[in-house]
């Protein structure tokens, strides 16, 4: 799986993109978009992280700021600031517009 | 951004050195303690450190949604060894939390 070689770099002949609208482009650009704002965190255990998104990394570690953790909807703890490592996300949900 | 001083998620924990952080690991645990060193799998090196172990029993009859019996165990160790692919969360000691940040939870609950 670590052998998989990335596919190779976009041609050079394809024009840039158009500059970002906010429900196109790439999941990276999705990502720099939803930075600041408030999002949802879901882990692979079900458990709801909600909070401002101070910044990500490439393994999708997460630092977040004023942070809910919910469970089965219902808060179970608050932080104010937390560290979640990556490979526990299952997904990130943008709970404002970007 | 709010926070300048944190320009990658590494930088949170990098601040927390010497301070007393909370972390959620697998296998419903949480460890408190004085964080030491870190790594980048997030192995922890900490002291002083208290784990709670959560142990849910399944009570027959009990109502859907509502929380089955928990029993809590604890623990204490001088010195600890976290290997990181246990670790779900690390946070600061809520007495961390900035007054702008308490003010604003205190927004959140009136909504």
């Amino acid at each position: 799986m670590d052998d998989t070689t990335p596919p190779p770099p976009p041609e050079e002949q394809t024009p840039p993109p158009p500059p970002p609208a906010s429900h196109t482009g790439s999941p990276t650009d999705f990502l720099k978009g939803v930075v600041g704002k408030r999002v949802i965190v879901r882990l692979t255990s079900g458990v709801d992280y909600r909070g401002v998104l101070s910044c990500l990394d490439g393994y999708m570690n997460i630092a977040l700021e004023q942070t809910e953790e919910h469970v089965n909807g219902v808060v179970t703890n608050r932080y104010g600031d937390a560290f979640i490592r990556g490979n526990n996300v299952l997904y990130i949900s943008a709970a404002e517009t970007i | 951004m709010e926070s300048s001083s944190i320009q990658e998620p590494f930088d949170l924990i990098r601040l927390s050195l010497s301070e007393r952080v909370f972390v959620k690991l697998r296998g419903d645990r949480e460890l408190t303690g004085i964080l030491h060193a870190y790594d980048g799998h997030m192995n922890l090196i900490m002291s002083d450190v208290e784990e709670t172990i959560m142990i849910v029993d399944v009570v027959d009859g009990a109502p859907a949604g509502q929380p089955a019996t928990v029993n809590v165990a604890k623990r204490k160790m001088d010195m600890l060894f976290v290997r990181g692919d246990g670790v779900i969360l690390v946070s600061p000691p809520v007495t961390n939390i900035e007054p702008d940040c308490q003010y604003t939870f205190r927004q959140m609950y009136c909504l």
